[in-house]
């Protein structure tokens, strides 16, 4: 008498890939551009564009840009579902001194490595990141 | 299995199918982890801000620190992570005049984070691990403000 419910619970499963993008990846070559010391802020807003976020810091100021992905995966099965979501940024900080003059910048390039998988897969092992940072690096982006 | 036990199974089953109770194992991966080790070599007094952003990339939040009355301030910054899973349960509810759900989210706990504090000169004070929730500032009412029209309340 189970199977046909059985059946139809087979039926209902199905899964679901999503991916979302917010803003631009940042390039590498940009950054390579900027040297602390001499790069301003306005050369750095004439190159990445506006900012996502600006940090006063006393005299000093920060600057935020990022880019993020996610990717999501879903397998539904009736009454349990299995999700994993992958996020990972592009974000860069930029530090200028009282002359907007840029002094220090920290940048973190890592969209490339997210991944579509279901929770018990291991991803982000050293293996895949570095295939994927070269690939990245390959592209010129 | 009884007939009485099967028709009982099958009844259950087909109310819960409507996504009316459902049940989750979920997984997060969000952003690169900062371990100890990363810090290792960072001495507080000694290592200076360009060496740990080079070491630990560009944090997640950069926040003002320890201003001083001549507009001098030291920086505090902020990594957060999490990479976690754990079971979710779901329970909804509705009619036409009642509607309701009930969740719970094992994956929803406390995300971890470090965060590195330095001086005005920009020289690493101090660094600790947590939970974002502990060494971020508590969030603050925002202040009341008053116009001509109106006083302040």
């Amino acid at each position: 008498m189970l199977r046909p419910y059985l059946l139809l619970l087979a039926l209902l499963a199905g899964c679901a890939f999503g991916r979302q993008d917010v803003n631009e990846p940042i390039l590498a070559a940009d950054l390579r551009a900027f040297a602390p010391g001499k790069t301003s802020a306005a050369e750095v807003v004439a190159k990445l564009g506006a900012p996502t976020e600006v940090v006063q810091l006393g005299r000093r100021s920060a600057y935020r840009y990022d880019a993020t992905r996610t990717k999501s995966t879903i397998l539904f099965l009736g009454l349990v579902n299995f999700a994993n979501q992958d996020a990972r940024q592009d974000r860069v900080w930029l530090f200028f001194d009282d002359k907007d003059v840029l002094l220090h910048y920290g940048a973190t390039l890592s969209t490339h490595r997210t991944q579509y998988a279901l929770p018990w897969e291991d991803v982000h092992e050293a293996e895949d990141h570095a295939a994927r940072d070269a690939a990245r690096a390959e592209s010129g982006r | 299995m009884s007939r009485a036990a099967r028709s009982l199974s099958a009844a259950l089953l087909l109310a819960a199918l409507p996504a009316c109770v459902t049940g989750s194992y979920d997984r997060v991966h969000l952003q690169e982890p900062v371990r100890e080790a990363d810090l290792a070599g960072l001495a507080p007094g000694v290592a200076a801000f360009g060496d740990c952003l080079q070491r630990l990339g560009a944090p997640w939040r950069v926040l003002e620190y320890d201003v001083d009355q001549d507009g001098n301030s030291g920086a505090a910054l902020l990594w957060t992570w999490r990479d976690a899973s754990g079971w979710g349960i779901q329970a909804e509810y509705g009619d036409d005049t009642l509607s309701g759900s009930l969740s719970y989210d094992a994956v929803a706990a406390e995300q971890p984070a470090c965060v590195l504090w330095f001086d005005h000169r920009l020289v690493l004070q101090r660094w600790r691990f947590g939970t974002a929730g502990d060494l971020l500032p508590r969030r603050q009412r925002p202040a009341p403000f008053a116009d001509a029209a109106e006083p302040a309340r």
